[in-house]
């Protein structure tokens, strides 16, 4: 559903990412591990088009993010690692805005149900973002993406500032959309976090993916080790 | 999407108010054109009214001889101002709306006015063209300068660019909002001017309609083309305010300093210098070479002479006056083509600062530009020699003063029309705003966000 053939960018004499081959399955996700600069964002802004690799390409559900980005684009969500939305509008506004530049649109209980499935309380559905808390907006997010029924979820460092909770949360909303059947990639920071949700987890270092393992082969523990050996 | 980027531009206070800035001074301009309008009626009647009771008066007390009431004897010719003036005073309020000429020399009585008045592009009234030229290009930018970057600043970019497959379509959407707001207020300005000072819905009305919404239009391709390099929300904010600074305040005045500088207009003080000491000087010399002149210019009076040896006839005088005006004959037509020249100047160079082209363009609908002053210079010219066609018989034929209708000389009209060719008018703006859209249309292609592009490069 996602994958990356022998993906290259470079800037200038700096290589950020090097022949990076990849391959998540439809319902797998799939957990980016690595320190800061290491390529996870390079990558991630390969598929949603923003960024042009130097050589390889980037496909999404078999299509080619470098010759039909128009196409990748309706087949894939993003949640940034902080969702920003338009503090005028409300949450329910805000999501039938998102909604619609993707060229959707829903009746009023749709979105409802979208926000709520996202774990947005129903009393913040009407109130203007501008109020909402980190968490709350990450969940608009989440219910944007959720709306666009897409077929493979990025998400960059999704849980980062957010509380316990919100972030345990936000695991099992992953989990849920894995079971319909979602490809998710997503760059983190937290190990805990990734061996809990991810199906398979990769470390990178220096643009290259220098190893890729099932989560349910070590422990928290021993993926931390493996981790801070590898970097 | 068009009705929630509507929400959220309605509901953001800038907005509103901004518009209600527009609106508001907008109403102010139209209230000062009334004000004007009404005080060029007034002049106007009352001008009207004080020729009947002078002619009146003057016949009461000169009715003797028709030489002598001649002298005295005003009649007025009023530039009709169009109703349209009141949307673009211009260089009327500079101007005088009426002169009364008597029948003696013309030159002397022509400029009772300021003549070296360039172009005056910087002040004047704060007339609707005047909040059109400056002060819309302002709530211009302030609309449009952060159009990407506040979206990048605020962090919403990303998820823009991820769930659209065009953002130029959705810029385009936003910036079609704010072209929206703001020609939706400029239409209200209009129609309210239209009906409120009364302006006939004519051609020189629809036109200057058209031009202001050019001239909006240009504002939002600028503001458009600066957008599209991507810059940050300061940077964007610099560059138009200074471009606002620019084509607003140092070009026109950079024209206007130019036409000073080429063509100067020292015949503005000699004309009337001249003129007065070719009439004085005749005082002191032979009355025969005098006449001479004056049956060379107007063959029809020969049958007239002067009186041998007599020191004084009427006939004498009024030819003396009119060797005032042939004395100044070649600086009257030097300091004309010279006027012309500098309106000349402006015009041609306002094909590349669509900001003087609009206020050139206004004012000549408007009759209040320096074409139609010379205009009215000419027909000054026209109406003196009606004048002297119809009373220099009397006056040399001494008709009796009480036999002649006063009471038919009324305050008499001259109507301009508004002159324009629709090349010269519209082909500025549509040479900018194509310039500026094509230039920003090859920024955004470079920058990867247009919709068309396979791919971002």
């Amino acid at each position: 559903m996602i994958e990356a053939k022998q993906l290259s960018k470079s800037y200038g004499d700096h290589l950020a990412l090097k022949n990076l081959d990849m391959k998540i399955e439809k319902g797998e996700i799939f957990a980016l591990l690595g320190q800061n600069g290491a390529g996870k964002t390079t990558t991630i802004n390969c598929f949603l088009g923003f960024v042009s690799p130097s050589s390889g390409d980037a496909l999404i559900d078999g299509i080619s993010v470098k010759s039909n980005p128009q196409e990748s684009k309706k087949a894939l969500a993003y949640i940034p690692e902080t969702v920003m939305l338009y503090p005028n509008l409300s949450g329910i506004e805000n999501l039938a805005f998102f909604s619609s530049l993707a060229g959707l649109t829903y009746e009023e209980e749709q979105m409802k149900s979208f926000l709520s499935k996202a774990g947005l309380q129903s009393t913040a559905h009407q109130q203007r973002v501008g109020g909402y808390s980190k968490g709350m907006r990450q969940k608009v997010g989440i219910a944007i993406a959720l709306a666009k029924k897409a077929k493979a979820l990025f998400l960059d460092e999704p849980t980062s500032g957010l509380d316990p909770k919100a972030s345990n949360e936000f695991s099992e909303i992953l989990m849920e959309l894995s079971k319909e059947g979602t490809a998710i990639l997503m760059a983190t920071h937290d190990i805990f976090r990734a061996k809990e949700v991810a199906h398979r987890v990769g470390i990178m270092k220096e643009g290259q993916l220098v190893s890729q393992l099932a989560a349910s082969d070590l422990s928290a523990s021993e993926l931390e080790k493996l981790y801070l050996k590898t970097i | 999407m068009v009705k929630y980027l509507l929400l959220n531009f309605f509901r953001s206070k800038v907005h509103p108010i901004g518009l209600l800035l527009l609106l508001v001074s907008g109403l102010i301009s139209i209230e000062i054109g009334s004000r004007f309008l009404d005080r060029t009626v007034r002049v106007s009647e009352k001008t009207a009214i004080h020729q009947q009771e002078s002619i009146a008066r003057n016949v009461s007390y000169f009715n003797k001889g028709m030489g002598d009431l001649m002298y005295y004897l005003r009649f007025g010719l009023e530039n009709e101002t169009p109703r349209l003036a009141g949307l673009s005073i211009g260089q009327r309020d500079v101007y005088p709306t009426v002169q009364s000429l008597t029948v003696r020399n013309l030159e002397e009585q022509r400029y009772a006015t300021d003549l070296v008045n360039p172009l005056f592009q910087l002040l004047g009234n704060m007339d609707f063209s005047f909040v059109l030229i400056y002060l819309f290009p302002l709530v211009i930018i302030a609309f449009g300068f952060n159009l990407i970057s506040e979206e990048k600043e605020g962090g919403t970019w990303s998820l823009i660019r991820s769930q659209t497959v065009s953002p130029l379509t959705f810029l385009k959407i936003k910036m079609g909002i704010r072209l929206g707001s703001v020609l939706s207020v400029l239409l209200v300005l209009l129609v309210i001017g239209k009906f409120y000072l009364a302006i006939p819905l004519d051609l020189p009305f629809l036109v200057f309609g058209l031009v202001s919404v050019l001239y909006v239009l240009f504002w939002f391709a600028l503001t458009w083309l600066v957008v599209s390099f991507q810059m940050n929300s300061s940077q964007n904010a610099q560059v138009l305010l200074s471009l606002w600074v620019l084509l607003n305040l140092l070009l026109p005045a950079g024209i206007n300093v130019l036409q000073r500088w080429l063509f100067p207009v020292p015949e503005a003080l000699s004309t009337v210098i001249q003129n007065r000491e070719g009439y004085h000087s005749q005082w002191d010399k032979d009355k025969e070479p005098t006449l001479e002149k004056f049956y060379v210019k107007y063959p029809e009076y020969r049958d007239f002479v002067h009186p041998k040896e007599a020191d004084f006839s009427w006939l004498w005088y009024y030819a003396m006056q009119q060797a005032g005006d042939e004395e100044a004959a070649t600086e009257v037509q030097a300091l004309k083509r010279k006027l012309g020249e500098r309106l000349q100047l402006a015009k041609s160079l306002s094909w590349f600062v669509p900001t003087v082209h609009a206020q050139l363009s206004l004012n000549a609908l408007s009759l209040s530009d320096l074409g139609n002053y010379l205009h009215y210079l000419t027909a000054l010219e026209e109406f003196h020699e009606k004048l002297k066609a119809y009373f220099f018989p009397k006056i040399f034929g001494n008709a009796p003063v009480l036999e002649e209708n006063w009471t038919g000389f009324t305050l008499e009209k001259f109507q301009d029309k508004a002159h324009f060719q629709w090349v010269q008018l519209l082909a500025p703006f549509g040479l900018s705003i194509l310039l500026v859209w094509v230039w920003a249309r090859f920024n955004f292609r470079k920058s990867g966000i247009y919709s068309d592009q396979k791919h971002a490069s």
